[in-house]
């Protein structure tokens, strides 16, 4: 498992193509949100201020994640070394978790280094260092859990979709299931399963404030089961949540490419 | 015309399935509206279904072309050369995406749904409300195909590209070089004066991002050294 984590993470983390397309897409979020910059540096509130950072984050960055990542299982099939790999003496429910970990890992790195950046900024320009210890939770208990949730349906969707296709529907419903106000359609956003942690967010870090909320039950909304009060423990429940789905889709793996390789 | 044919066969049913998958798709989440909404919100959500899943089906689409062909040395020592063959295979991915919407258009214009929406400029320059996106978009997924020498990145660029032009329509609404850039003028665009400016923009753009790509691909020994993967 260490060593497919580590090769997995070195393929990725030395693919200059996705550099730079992290890059352009920084840049354009950077140039869309200039004008706003100065009045966010500034901002007193050091809680609030670094969870905006980690909710534009989490809503932009894992679609750019969940495509590159979308090619990293079916690759093996695809350049023929499967075979080959299924014959080492590693088990393959050990290359499975190597492989997912080391791929999210590399995942991880950009991101990392977008939002402790915009942290870091933020502490030096507005003197509250602490926005940094504030970065740090929210990288865990926030932006962590959305990225193995996506990391595991980016690598095993694609071994029975394919990943144009899957590409596109992942975007698709990224924007439906995470942007969309339940009032004004059946959404899974503002619930349990929505990864982009709205309930973490919201009761952890007090964002959005005010009365504005992005998780918990909303008036005349379908679905509204898998939206109960955001709470501490519904918080809490909502990351276990994701995490237990991330592992029941990547336990489904072994098992979809039994099928796809005969 | 073999040629042509082949490459249809070629694209496989991923391809072909792409453009209307999405557009169903957005026609769905159009029609669920809880019953709620106005004839007019609904023939704007229905057109905003063309206008946003047939640019990212192209976008998609074309940036998949370059990386997958599992014998590039070979396919650069035949007399046709490497970079018309995945011209053809983009106008086939195009010319696709192009016939659906036609096809959806019609049957927008033929149910009425067409005409509730204001802001569709009748139905023959109606065509730009697909047409330029799904072109400027479809460009830059070819060029950064081209760039990337792989559809991971360049898939992951155009997906987030159609979703900033979502989430942050408000925001780039406000100069007038973001407009003319913005995809989706017609069902989210601020000002309606600024349409026809923002489509002649988006297909300029399509032909500046198809003419770069065609100037990369030109350099063959690139494609020879794969995606770094």
């Amino acid at each position: 498992m260490s060593a497919a984590f580590r090769y997995e993470f070195l393929m990725q983390v030395r693919k200059r193509s996705m550099w730079v397309a992290y890059g352009v897409i920084v840049l354009l979020l950077g140039l869309l949100s200039f004008r706003t910059l100065g009045d966010v540096l500034h901002d007193p509130v050091a809680k609030e201020t670094v969870a905006s950072i980690a909710f534009l984050v989490n809503l932009i960055l894992p679609v750019g994640y969940g495509c590159f990542l979308a090619d990293r299982l079916v690759r093996d099939d695809r350049l023929g070394v499967a075979a080959v790999l299924d014959a080492t003496p590693a088990s393959t429910a050990g290359r499975l978790a190597g492989k997912y970990l080391g791929a999210c890992a590399a995942a991880a790195i950009p991101l990392a280094i977008v939002h402790f950046g915009f942290a870091g900024l933020y502490a030096a320009v507005a003197g509250r260092p602490v926005a940094l210890g504030w970065a740090v939770a929210l990288f865990a208990v926030v932006i962590v859990p959305a990225l193995l949730f996506v990391g595991a349906f980016a690598l095993v969707v694609p071994l029975f979709v394919p990943a144009p296709l899957f590409r596109v529907l992942f975007v698709g419903y990224w924007f439906w299931g995470n942007a969309i106000y339940p009032g004004s359609m059946p959404t899974l956003s503002q619930s349990l399963v929505s990864p982009i942690g709205g309930y973490p967010l919201q009761v952890m870090f007090g964002y959005p404030g005010g009365d504005v909320e992005i998780a918990g039950p909303v008036p005349g909304a379908l679905l509204n089961f898998l939206r109960p009060e955001a709470t501490t423990a519904t918080a809490w429940l909502s990351i276990g949540v994701l995490l237990a789905l991330a592992a029941l889709v990547l336990s489904a793996a072994p098992a979809l490419r039994a099928r796809t390789t005969r | 015309m073999d040629l042509w044919r082949y490459e249809v066969r070629r694209a496989g049913w991923a391809a072909l399935l792409t453009p209307p998958v999405a557009t169903a798709a957005l026609v769905l989440v159009a029609l669920l509206d809880g019953g709620a909404d106005t004839d007019r919100t609904t023939a704007r959500n229905l057109i905003a279904a063309l206008e946003m899943a047939m640019p990212l089906a192209a976008g998609v689409g074309a940036a998949s072309l370059v990386g997958r062909d599992p014998a590039v040395e070979l396919q650069l020592t035949v007399p046709t050369s490497y970079r018309s063959t995945l011209l053809r295979r983009l106008v086939v991915t195009l010319g696709w995406a192009a016939l659906l919407a036609v096809l959806v258009v019609a049957g927008l214009a033929a149910t009425g749904w067409w005409e509730r929406w204001p802001g569709t400029h009748g139905v023959v320059a109606g065509q730009l409300v697909w047409l330029s996106p799904t072109l400027c978009l479809g460009g830059l997924g070819f060029l950064a195909g081209a760039a990337f020498r792989g559809p991971a990145a360049a898939g992951g660029l155009i997906t987030t590209l159609w979703l900033l032009d979502q989430v942050l329509a408000s925001a780039l609404q406000e100069q007038y070089w973001q407009r003319l850039l913005y995809l989706f003028a017609t069902t989210r665009g601020a000002v309606p004066g600024d349409w026809a400016a923002n489509r002649f923009t988006l297909l300029v753009a399509a032909l500046a991002f198809g003419a770069v790509a065609w100037l990369l691909l030109g350099r063959g020994e690139r494609l020879l050294r794969g995606e770094a993967e």
